[in-house]
């Protein structure tokens, strides 16, 4: 349960002809974690080559990519789809033969007429936007070119402008611009040009066209709209094809994946002129299994052993965890995949997660609307980390429900049993008792970060010890030892000093040297300040021993012990937000208007509920960001960084999770 | 014997200045305490973080560890705020 599933390696040999029967069993089995044959001159590997594809790969493949690309254009996800009953695979090969090519053809005949009226469309906007300057000029545009003796400069200007030589000149004025056409004689264009340029001019090309501007700009409007109501047209047209083809486009890309995937492997395997050898990983508890399909699928003429793991070799990890534990994988896989060595937090994750984020809310009124959130979010989210997701969130809402009870809290208010059975949050003392305990909610959060410090600290001797060899492996044990020995030491030095609630209370042993106006009243040194004091020193002799550079993360005991407090810390804001939202709400809007109720007061009342509702909405929200966070950043920063390091392969095994089809 | 009870009367006066005042020093103490640790904390997760959205969208797979980095100087803000509830409840 604390370690990675235990894995097998396999050897499979084989003479060729067995190559296609021996692939098909594996991949039907979906347990064999191929390693991919490099050809680096290894030992005993001498003459091997990588394998050649099956026939029928490229084929597969082209079909493949044909599928991919309508699929592509329909923006079709397999993932996104639910699957509505299996196809055979043997009739769906049969159907791609014959309509997968004509589907095609059709679709991107479609496709690419849609793209060429989209070229035009543009094209033809391009035109009106050069024509529409000359609009306001109603001369042919045929007039404006074809000169031998005259030049024509048309452009914008961004102040008025009159030209002193002699020239055919026309100006239109707009608000920010204007728009100027001249026909100069070829001899006077320089000077004119200069004129215009004195004027901010900005030259606009001349259209080549013929007729008036305004009716060309009809024409070509016309010519757009049709282009739009044929690309319309061509658009409902792909709409019905993707409709009736669906279903069948995901079988086929299913179908085709597993053909190709299958015809590539023995690009994965080391083959020589007769014979195949390959090499990967099962769980050691299929062996057998695998073992006799292959036997059956080749009629015995296959050998398969299982090979010794190597010092080196790396294993490729398959989670082992009890059900209830699987979603806080989804935790494990964003921060890394263990290591095949090393010890798996995901049960410990799976337990104490819940329990932070549950001490962090804790309350009643929140825990609710997020379970009803997420159970209602189920229905939308669909995938295997998306459901991980919200039963992480549902365990941890049922948390926060449970510490609600123990804190009284509901969406800040008290519940009927007061005082809470827990260390009270409250700001206020509602109802009598007392306000927040909040040096007993402090010690209760470093409590809970020495004990969780203490085990990590723990778990990283065991992984040290599992994983390190030699020489370094009792060093780097012993410096875990020294860690956990300065961690304690201080913790002696302090209950020796000062007497706290929630902590043992060491002040009592006998003193042994008598120091007068030490702070806080401290006498002197007495006995357990001194075991503290060598626990300390012995544990960074330890820690030295393994390496010196590590002395200087030392002040990390302290903030790492003291950063668990954001237990409390962001569990009391929260309680807070949701005291003052209350206040606001009821206190100060609906509660004065129902003494005297009038038009006036009731719309302050619906103010007052807004208020309400939009309070506790914002602070839920806040909650699981805080709550989620929080308590993941503990487990990362505080808890991994101790003994987890993570970096393993995923074991991803050769074979596909068929859902759209069968055999 | 009038002197002596305006006397009395300031002193009290003066007595209940004081501690309101050091109330008052206490409310201002708390509320820097979370205030300047907020802005620290920001001023640090502000380069962190955009590094870490920036290296995510180049490779998903170290969104874990840069979540990491972006959350470490947060600490100093729960510092503020853990002072901070000393200073009042305690």
């Amino acid at each position: 349960m604390l370690t990675p599933k235990k894995m097998s390696r396999l050897l499979i040999v084989a003479s060729k002809d067995q190559l296609a029967p021996i692939t098909r069993a594996l991949y039907r089995s979906r347990l064999f974690h191929i390693e991919d044959y490099v050809v680096d001159g290894r030992e005993g590997y001498d003459g091997f080559v990588i394998g050649k594809p099956l026939e029928g790969a490229s084929e597969a493949s082209e079909n493949l990519i044909k599928v991919r690309s309508i699929a592509n254009i329909f923006a079709i996800s397999a993932d996104a789809i639910e699957p509505a009953g299996r196809q055979r695979q043997a009739d769906l090969k049969s159907v791609i033969e014959r309509e997968l090519a004509s589907i095609g053809n059709e679709v991107e005949g479609l496709t690419a007429r849609r793209s060429l009226l989209e070229a035009s469309i543009k094209e033809n906007e391009q035109r009106i936007s050069e024509i529409t300057p000359f609009v306001e000029i109603p001369i042919d545009l045929s007039l404006y070119s074809g000169y031998e003796r005259f030049t024509v400069i048309a452009g914008h200007v961004t102040k008025n402008v009159t030209i002193m030589e002699p020239a055919e000149f026309r100006i239109v004025k707009g608000k920010t611009s204007h728009f100027v056409v001249a026909v100069v004689p070829n001899a006077n264009r320089s000077e004119v040009e200069r004129q215009l340029a004195e004027a901010g001019f900005a030259a606009v090309q001349i259209p080549a066209e013929t007729g008036m501007p305004q009716a060309r700009i009809d024409d070509y409007k016309a010519k757009i709209a049709h282009a739009q109501a044929e690309i319309e047209s061509i658009n409902l047209n792909l709409d019905a094809i993707r409709q009736k083809h669906t279903n069948f486009l995901v079988a086929c890309e299913e179908v085709l994946k597993s053909d190709v995937e299958q015809a590539e492997a023995p690009l994965r395997f080391a083959t020589t002129d007769q014979t195949f050898v390959a090499e990967g990983w099962v769980p050691a508890d299929s062996v057998g299994g695998i073992t006799e399909s292959i036997m059956k699928a080749t009629g015995n003429k296959a050998f398969v052993t299982e090979l010794p793991i190597g010092a080196h070799d790396i294993v490729p990890v398959e989670y082992n965890n009890p059900s209830f534990a699987k979603p806080s994988q989804f935790f494990m896989d964003i921060y890394s995949r263990p290591k095949y060595t090393e010890i798996d937090p995901t049960l410990m994750l799976s337990i104490i997660f819940p329990i932070f984020f549950g001490l962090i809310l804790g309350d009643i009124g929140y825990g609710l609307i997020l379970l009803v959130l997420c159970l209602a979010l189920r229905k939308y989210i669909k995938g295997e980390e998306g459901e991980y997701f919200l039963t992480i969130i549902r365990n941890a809402s049922i948390s926060s429900i449970f510490f609600g009870v123990l804190n009284s809290e509901f969406l800040g208010f008290p519940m009927p049993w007061w005082p809470p059975f827990a260390f009270s949050r409250h700001l206020a003392a509602e109802g009598g008792g007392h306000g927040p305990l909040i040096p007993e909610l402090l010690i209760m959060s470093v409590w809970i970060g020495i004990l969780h410090i203490t085990l990590g600290r723990v778990l990283g001797m065991v992984n040290h010890a599992r994983q390190d060899h030699g020489d370094h492996r009792i060093k780097a044990v012993l410096a875990n030892a020294g860690w956990l020995s300065v961690m304690w030491g201080v913790l002696l030095l302090i209950w020796s000093a000062i007497a706290m609630p929630l902590m043992p209370d060491l002040t009592w042993t006998p003193l042994v040297v008598s120091i007068g106006g030490l702070p806080m009243g401290v006498p002197g040194i007495n006995l357990t300040m001194i075991i503290g004091g060598i626990m300390i020193l012995a544990g960074i002799l330890f820690i030295a021993r393994d390496s010196v550079l590590e002395v200087i993360e030392l002040p990390t005991i302290i903030s790492h012990v003291l950063s668990y407090a954001r237990i409390v810390a962001v569990g009391l804001s929260s309680v807070a937000i949701a005291m003052v939202v209350n206040y606001i709400a009821i206190g100060m809007l609906i509660e004065p208007q129902l003494t005297n109720l009038t038009i006036f007061g009731v719309v302050i009342i619906i103010a007052g509920i807004v208020v309400f509702l939009l309070g506790h909405a914002l602070n839920t929200a806040l909650g699981i960001l805080g709550g989620g966070l929080h308590s993941i950043r503990l487990h990362y920063v505080e808890f991994f960084t101790k003994f987890y390091k993570g970096g393993g392969l995923k074991y991803n095994p050769f074979g596909l999770k068929r859902r759209f089809t069968e055999d | 014997m009038a002197a002596e009870l305006v006397g009395t009367e300031v002193a009290a006066q003066t007595v209940e200045i004081a501690i309101k005042s050091q109330l008052g020093m206490k409310a201002l103490g708390a509320g820097m305490a979370v205030g300047l640790t907020g802005i620290g904390a920001g001023i640090a997760e502000m380069a962190i973080g955009s590094a870490a959205v920036g290296a995510t969208a180049e490779n998903k797979d170290v969104f874990g560890l840069v979540l990491i980095l972006t959350v470490i100087p947060e600490t100093i803000v729960i510092f503020g705020l853990v002072v901070a509830l000393v200073l009042w409840f305690v």
